[in-house]
């Protein structure tokens, strides 16, 4: 039987034609050798590769060379942790899990000291780093005398200094509204260049109840403290650029 | 010699990448048993240390795409045969035959002296190991370029066979 006519392709897959049916692993092939199978020219051909394939198989392995057959050389080798590690893809993914659980460890830390207002006083504690005493009305008086001041002047009701910082001298006094409206009273005195901020204090959004918290708070903004205190539904603070320790002396040890 | 590599293991990512075929190989292109050996070792010897620091490639047929490098770079330092035009001859029917008297170095040899890229084709062809996509791939040749190859292999081999074994070609069939 005589080869049929095949196209340059079909030709080209018949000269590479494998000699077991397990190689046959596509439809192009299986396809010409199904359309050529029966040629002479083709059964001669297959006859000849088998016959070198045969002879290849035939090739004798030195024994010094077995012994990379055995299973132990040709296993796959073992999952190890170091291995694992080592892949950039696991690195990547652990350094970022790393960084992930130290945001949260860090937000964590920081909501444990929040309470009531705590927001609000680390803005003010922002506005007593960038105010300068020359924004501040002149004002030469013991600092509780100025809730007469702002009830008075501005409606500002219970804006009243606590007692343990009520005798403090002070330099000047301003209110303003902050970004959400809510009238600001800020004090400068002279005592350690000390800031006091006079705020609403937080209220339930549902009832409008004023949320308490007792005695004193601390809270830290750009090396800036301020202790915390509420009363009548107001907020004082008082503010110094230091540490904890520069302002505990001030705070009546009933804190918590 | 005894070449020992304790501990060694090396990842084979498939039943692809088979050892002995992959000695086989060399044998086919050097032609000789010891230069064969050495670059089947030198061969593993790479991958078990790659292995053992988990950069082994994770490439399909890296085994016998290294080997094939070293083989070339082996038989470059031998003495080359001058490039001459072989005769040629038709596929007989007597052919398996004819092929059935050789020893295995014979052939080995023949087709260690092709010159590359149709001594590796002929060699993984005949390897029965890959198909021919697999070649392709190994080989970096297109399909007419393999098939030509092949062809021109086979038509070489034949006519070496009636020139070398006594039998004549049936010049009838």
């Amino acid at each position: 039987m005589k080869t049929p006519r095949l196209s340059r392709r079909r030709r080209d897959l018949l000269n590479c034609a494998p000699t077991s049916e397990e190689r046959v692993r596509d439809r192009p092939m299986r396809a010409v050798i199904f359309r050529a199978g029966k040629s002479s020219e083709f059964v001669n051909q297959q006859n000849f590769d088998r016959a070198v394939a045969e002879l290849v198989r035939a090739i004798p392995i030195p024994p010094e060379t077995a012994e990379w057959f055995s299973t132990d050389l040709i296993s796959p080798s073992k999952w190890t942790w170091k291995k694992t590690v080592r892949n950039p893809a696991v690195l990547a993914i652990g350094l970022a899990l790393i960084v992930i659980v130290g945001v949260l460890v860090f937000q964590f830390v920081a909501r444990l000291n929040d309470f009531p207002g705590s927001a609000t006083a680390r803005k003010l504690l922002a506005i007593a780093g960038s105010t300068r005493s020359v924004l501040l009305d002149p004002v030469n008086a013991d600092a509780g005398t100025l809730s007469d001041l702002f009830f008075m002047k501005h409606g500002l009701e219970h804006y009243d200094v606590p007692p343990e910082f009520a005798d403090f001298r002070t330099i000047g006094c301003r209110v303003f509204d902050d970004d959400e409206s809510r009238r600001i009273a800020q004090i400068w005195v002279a005592e350690k260049r000390m800031q006091f901020f006079l705020f609403p204090a937080e209220r339930d959004v549902k009832t409008g109840a004023v949320l308490k918290f007792p005695g004193w708070r601390y809270v830290h903004q750009e090396n800036w403290i301020g202790a915390v205190t509420q009363h009548n539904g107001v907020c004082f603070m008082a503010a110094l650029r230091g540490r904890e320790k520069d302002l505990t002396p001030y705070i009546p040890k009933t804190k918590q | 010699m005894r070449v020992t590599f304790p501990f060694c293991k090396i990842s084979v990512s498939a039943s692809k990448q088979n050892i002995p075929q992959l000695y086989r190989f060399c044998f086919l292109m050097l032609g000789d048993a010891r230069k064969a050996q050495d670059v089947f070792h030198a061969t593993l010897r790479e991958a078990a240390a790659r292995a053992a620091q988990g950069e082994l490639p994770d490439e399909r047929f890296w085994l016998f795409r290294d080997a094939r490098w070293r083989c070339l770079e082996a038989s470059e330092t031998d003495l080359q045969a001058e490039p001459v035009g072989l005769d040629e001859h038709d596929i007989g029917p007597e052919a398996p035959s004819q092929i059935e008297q050789l020893d295995p170095t014979q052939l080995a040899i023949w087709i260690s002296c092709a010159p590359d890229p149709q001594r590796t084709a002929l060699a993984l062809f005949y390897l029965d190991e890959f198909d021919y996509r697999e070649i392709l791939n190994l080989t970096e040749l297109k399909l007419g370029e393999l098939s030509r190859l092949l062809e021109l292999g086979r038509r070489q081999f034949q006519a070496w066979l009636y020139a070398m074994l006594p039998q004549k070609p049936n010049l009838n069939v």
